[in-house]
């Protein structure tokens, strides 16, 4: 352990612990712009500079690590006003456009400046010539808002190896685009959106669609019809004070019912049918050997982007099903249409998702106009319904719980964990292992694939076979198992792995894109729990037992892998260029 | 051999063509007396004098005569050529000398022959380091030198190896950083071009020391000729068995290799260097941890500048007590300074530490071009401040320079006379900095940018009082909050020529003048009417058109016109254009 | 050639100097920007022509950038000297008078006292 002082005050932390950190034990808050929880320290800023006693020059907090003995004062005149002086040059460079900006009220600039109490504009502006880049429709760049913080390329590069964003130029030129100044959507990006979750300004943010789902909702001649996905529910409580990871699925349903939509639907439900056909798609590999193994989820739709991009090869591997998103979306305009006599022109079909990609997934082929129309309308974000709700005129907080419509809103506990890294993995497998032995897998938690950890795997016992599975989120992970995969198929023999849940985003959906800001390891767990006690709190824990998804195939879809759900809930994929010239 | 040969030079600014004159007196006062027999008289370029009349030297003694009259011909031939008596009154005093050390063999040898670098001693450091010496026996001797980094950290260079051979890691390595950057120093590159196997030498013998079987020389890529040089000679170590595997046959193996820099000056700050070595953008990292310790891909690293790594070798051949005789105080042994500016000697000369500027500045730079006085001497390139002309006695020393408000650095030491304007000289620095600036830390990214911009509108006539205490504030913060060295370092010049020379910023701002000329913004032509015969020779060569009117009416300049290029005042005859 | 071993490299550190008489060029990079390559051609040139026997070689930087190109002589006979801003035409005159004549060049050399005495 190593001692030190902070402001006179002694503290004691592990070797290894940050200035900023071990401050924090001792209730002394160090002001930070650059640092993100979540992420590693870019030192960039310069605001988190303390004195440490011997030392001439000021140590940043964020990355230096305490020493024996280090006496440190963290607020004294000359700090603050260094500080402060750092500060109005950073605003120099910042237009001013709060009020009509998208991080208005929750941006880490606009907080530290009003902690800060500025008042005057101490340096003349300088603002850079850089034009907007919405080309992604998903993903709106704002590099003159750019606070150079480096969070996003940290993410884009580091965490998930996509390599879209990076520092161009150098000095006061610096910006931070894709290579070459192109289009970010001529680049590598998935739209992923962890630049934009992670961004402390507007300079990232999400492509605001609210606007046309207001319109629907007031068009009489439009039916609208809105699911929820898993990783919402537990989210949502974060922009209206609730404690870190409450699942206000009931709340939610209300909400969404005073908003006007006419059905509330469930994404859990998608997400059930969704492992009926992936098991069913897995025996037919595993057990029968038609097709090839592992079978690779691919219901993230930033992970499909990445695979056709970067791993092309591996197209065969993946599971040909729809995502849950895109299943009731297909569903709510073919068997909801039909059961209910409404015809799919009229139907107006809004997603909510923790997840920025889901906004180029509904237009991603033809295969998304399934029904014969576009499947879904709009996907919005967590983020985007937060704002709708509190322009609504509903006062969330209070709301009393209301359940979701009938046909496409019922699900079992196996189809809300979908949200969590390892749940849909968990998910599939209940169901597989009946598919494979006609009985109830017993021990439903699989505990070595749940948690944090980059790469999981584990081995299960399904009929006598063992069955190798693994599970990886953040994109940085799946180089290591799909090395792996290519090895065994080039060494001949097994494959190393039957089964692999890939999601993008760290943590899984949970830790989305488009989630609310302000993600770390310990609100990524928080969610978790959300949906997990969902399961367990569930009645019914199969999908293969719940009467809703009997009801479907029985009426609708047949069986699984059927005429119909091969033309309705199945896609193909194909190799896509890295950089689009 | 002649018997004698003498040197004459009429050296003082107001007839340089006098020399011819005196070498024919000379001459013929030799011929009368008798004395031409044996002795080879010839005028010279350069005599190591200035300012001091003519001087003459009769070799092979030596003896030097300074402010030499027509009627002390006859007097230095018949007593010193032919008694070899010397003249009291006359005889110089003697000049300062330089101290040969870095750039012991550069002029001297082939830096393409290793035959010629052994002649001259070369690789005797690197044997008895192998074969006579510890590696801690070796950092002692370092230590006992007082080798301090030349590239402008002056950090001890034994500590740093200390630290890296205490450090763990499965391997280390050792950088050569040759990616000088500094506007006007070139030291490194001459030491790299005339003597790349010093350099060599000295990096086989740190790995010794701290335990590096691996050394890197990141050289930038705008120095093509030190490239190939280096590369000669690492070919020829190679053939000779001085790298590589079992050096001379001992149990130590070491090679090198070269990496190129791509025109980032960031790049020479030693965390900002290893990104570009592992191929990552030039960014610096926060320190802690220091590279000996956290390094090249993670491994101890030491980096060491050129300058100082080719002081190692005849440290360890004879010894650091050897190195530590010369100099002075905590700076010890010698330092290569390159010369420039308003200086008539511009060149690189390597003294003793503890010499004092003075000295550097008149006795082997000449004093002045212009034969104006000195206004100031900048030293340590754009991290760097001013020395001004009332503290040119000052014994240039680490501690001094910082005293003063300045750094040593590489060695860049810029003259600057009466014409120089401290404004426009900060404002190129300054300019630098921000040109090279990294871009990743806000103080200096935005600070230099803000800085610039007071200075630009300063030196156009757009200041204002308050310019002076947000020059202070912006400095402060780049000083303290800045990540890495240039950021730091960047408001010297700043902060130096503020506290010398304020009055020169005031007048600036609050006279809108520049008395020297060189702020362009600042300066006014304008024609004076009374002088003026109406010639139109300034309307025809005026390249701006800005001189309206006719010989009738009379020419007047436009100022909303005027580039200032000075065409008309160069071309009247009259003297009739004031530039004011 | 065989790598060297600690007695070898003793021998060679050793070994007396080569005599003979010698002109050194200096050919860094402040030489060669100042045309320090045509007087190395030259005096290459010239010392064939006359058949003098004078080692022409190249060096790097002596310093004295201000007066590039540098040359130095050493013939035996005559005093040690170092020419400098030397030309095409000086180049020839150092090897026709200074080598061949033995007489000093006159107006070119730079001697700055002791600095320059070896």
């Amino acid at each position: 352990m190593i001692k030190a002082t902070i402001n006179g005050i002694a503290v004691e932390v592990p070797e290894g612990t940050s200035i900023l950190d071990a401050a924090g034990k001792v209730h002394v808050k160090i002001p930070t712009l650059c640092k993100h929880k979540d992420l590693e320290a870019s030192a960039a800023c310069g605001i988190c500079i303390v004195k440490v006693k011997g030392w001439s020059k000021m140590l940043r907090a964020c990355c230096t690590p305490v020493e024996n003995g280090m006496d440190i004062t963290t607020h004294d005149p000359e700090i603050v006003k260094i500080r402060r002086t750092v500060l109005e040059l950073i605003l120099s460079t910042h237009p001013n456009e709060c009020l009509t900006c998208g991080r208005n009220n929750d941006c880490e600039l606009q907080k530290i400046a009003a902690d800060f109490g500025i008042r005057e504009e101490e340096f003349p502006k300088h603002l850079r010539d850089i034009k907007q880049d919405a080309s992604t429709k998903t993903i709106v760049l704002s590099p003159q808002k750019c606070i150079l913080c480096g969070r996003c390329v940290n993410v884009c590069q580091e965490h998930q190896n996509v390599w879209a964003l990076s520092f161009l130029d150098r000095g006061i030129k610096t910006r931070i685009s894709p290579a070459g100044d192109i289009k970010l959507s001529d680049s590598p990006c998935i739209r992923c959106g962890q630049c934009s979750n992670h961004c402390p300004t507007g300079a990232i943010c999400e492509h605001d669609e609210t606007a046309p789902v207001w319109d629907a909702l007031r068009n009489p001649k439009k039916h609208c019809v809105v699911q929820i996905a898993p990783a919402v529910r537990v989210a949502i409580g974060e922009a209206f004070g609730f404690p870190l990871g409450a699942n206000l699925t009931g709340k939610l349903v209300a909400a969404l019912h005073r908003l006007g939509f006419h059905a509330v639907f469930d994404t859990s439900f998608g997400a059930d049918i969704t492992v009926m056909e992936e098991a069913s798609e897995f025996v037919r590999r595993f057990r029968d050997g038609e097709g090839k193994l592992p079978l690779i989820t691919s219901c993230c739709p930033a992970w499909v982007d990445f695979l056709e991009k970067s791993h092309p090869d591996m197209i065969p591997y993946f599971s040909s099903c729809k995502s849950p998103h895109q299943i009731v979306g297909v569903l709510s305009k073919t068997y909801y249409a039909k059961k209910r006599g409404i015809d799919p022109a009229d139907i107006f079909v809004t997603s909510i998702m923790p997840c920025t990609a889901k906004k180029h997934e509904i237009g991603r082929s033809d295969e998304m106009f399934a029904s014969g129309h576009q499947d879904i309308d709009i996907s919005l974000t967590t983020r985007e319904l937060a704002r709708m709700l509190k322009q609504s005129g509903v006062d969330f907080a209070s709301l009393p719980d209301e359940q979701p419509d009938d046909l496409l809103g019922q699900y079992s506990g196996a189809g809300v964990i979908f949200g969590n890294t390892g749940g849909v993995m968990e998910a599939a497998v209940r169901t597989a292992y009946n598919f494979v032995t006609g009985e109830d897998m017993g021990k439903l938690e699989i505990a070595d694939i749940r948690g944090l950890e980059g790469v999981k795997e584990a081995k299960l016992e399904v009929g006598g076979e063992i069955v190798r599975i693994a599970v990886a989120h953040g994109l940085k992970n799946v180089e290591y198992l799909l090395e792996k995969v290519r090895a065994g198929v080039k060494g001949g023999g097994e494959p190393p792995y039957h089964f692999i849940e890939v999601m993008a985003c760290a943590g899984g959906c949970i830790g989305g894109g488009g989630q609310p800001y302000g993600v770390t390891d310990e609100l990524r767990r928080k969610r978790m729990r959300g949906l997990y006690s969902e399961d367990e709190a569930n009645a019914i824990r199969y999908s293969y037992k719940h009467p809703a998804v009997e009801r479907i195939y029985k009426e609708f879809l047949g069986k699984p892998l059927g005429k119909t759900s091969e033309e309705l809930l199945h896609t193909e994929y194909r190799a896509r260029p890295l950089y689009v010239k | 051999m002649p018997d004698k040969t003498i040197l004459l030079k009429y050296t003082s600014q107001d007839a340089p063509a006098r020399t011819k004159e005196f070498l024919g007196l000379f001459t013929a006062a030799l011929r009368e007396l008798d004395a031409l027999e044996g002795v080879n008289i010839t005028g010279v370029e350069d005599i190591g004098l200035y300012d001091d009349g003519l001087v003459v030297r009769i070799l092979p003694e030596g003896i030097t005569y300074r402010n030499v009259q027509e009627g002390d011909i006859r007097r230095i031939i018949e007593l010193t050529v032919k008694k070899g008596q010397i003249i009291k009154e006359l005889l110089a005093k003697p000049a300062a000398k330089e101290t040969r050390v870095a750039l012991r063999n550069c002029g001297a040898i082939d830096p393409d022959r290793i035959e010629d670098y052994i002649a001259a001693g070369g690789y005797a450091g690197l044997k008895r380091a192998l074969f006579e010496l510890k590696p801690d026996d070796i950092i002692a001797e370092v230590m006992k030198a007082g080798l301090r980094g030349r590239g402008g950290g002056g950090f001890p260079t034994a500590n740093k190896w200390q630290l890296a051979r205490k450090a763990q890691g499965a391997r280390k390595f050792i950088i050569c950083n040759a990616d000088e950057g500094d506007p006007g120093a070139y030291m490194d590159r001459s030491i790299l071009e005339g003597d790349p196997h010093s350099v060599l030498e000295g990096m086989i013998i740190a790995g010794l020391a701290f335990g590096a079987s691996q050394g890197i020389f990141y050289v930038r890529a705008e120095y093509p000729l030190a490239v190939e040089r280096v590369e000669k000679a690492i070919a020829a170590a190679r053939e000779y068995g001085l790298l590589g595997e079992r050096i001379l046959g001992g149990a130590f193996s070491f090679d090198v290799d070269i990496r190129l820099g791509a025109g980032a000056f960031v790049c020479g700050e030693e965390t900002a260097l290893l990104a570009s070595v592992e191929g990552r953008r030039g960014y610096p990292r926060p320190r802690p941890p220091y590279p000996t310790d956290h390094g090249l891909w993670g491994y101890p690293t030491v980096i060491n500048n050129v300058e100082t790594l080719a002081n190692v070798p005849p440290i360890i051949a004879k010894g650091g007590g050897w190195f530590a005789s010369m100099g002075s105080g905590k700076s010890t042994g010698t330092k290569v300074f390159a010369l420039t500016g308003k200086v008539r000697n511009s060149g690189l000369v390597e003294v003793e530490m503890g010499v004092p500027i003075r000295d550097i500045v008149y006795s082997l730079g000449g004093g002045t071009l212009s034969g104006k006085a000195v206004k100031a001497v900048q030293t340590g390139g754009p991290s760097g401040g001013v020395i001004p002309k009332e503290h040119l006695d000052t014994p240039i020393t680490y501690e001094n320079l910082a005293q003063l408000g300045s750094i040593m650095g590489s060695g860049g030491m810029i003259v600057l006379d009466e014409d120089d304007c401290v404004v426009d000289i900060c404002k190129f620095y300054l300019k630098f900095c921000v040109d090279e600036s990294c871009g990743k830390c806000a103080p200096c990214r935005i600070g230099g940018f803000q800085m610039l911009e007071i200075l630009e509108r300063i030196s156009e006539g757009k200041g204002v009082p308050e310019d002076l205490p947000k020059l202070h504030e912006i400095a402060t913060a780049m000083q303290k909050a800045s990540l890495c060295g240039l950021g730091q370092s960047a408001p010297n010049p700043v902060l130096s020529t503020l506290r010398y020379f304020e009055d020169e910023y005031k007048e600036h701002i609050v006279s809108r003048r520049c008395l020297t000329g060189k702020c362009k913004g600042l300066l006014v032509y304008a024609i004076n009417q009374e002088k003026c015969k109406r010639c139109k020779m300034c309307q025809n060569n005026c390249p701006a058109g800005a001189i309206p009117g006719d010989r009738e009416k009379g020419f007047v300049i436009d100022a909303s016109k005027c580039i200032k290029c000075g065409r008309c005042a160069e071309v009247c005859k009259f003297g009739a254009v004031d530039r004011r | 050639m065989p790598k060297l071993d600690k007695a070898a490299l003793e021998k060679m550190l050793s070994a007396r100097p080569a005599g003979g008489d010698w002109i050194k060029v200096g050919m860094s990079t402040c030489g060669l920007a100042a045309g320090a390559q045509e007087v190395y051609d030259t005096l290459v040139a010239e010392a064939k022509l006359l058949n003098a026997a004078v080692r022409v070689e190249k060096c790097g930087c002596l310093g004295m950038c201000y007066a590039e190109p540098l040359v130095e002589v050493c013939v035996s006979g005559m005093p040690r000297v170092i020419y400098g801003k030397v030309d095409k035409a000086a180049a020839m005159r150092i090897m026709e008078r200074h080598v061949a004549a033995h007489e000093l060049v006159d107006g070119h050399i730079i001697h700055r006292g002791e600095r320059d005495a070896r």
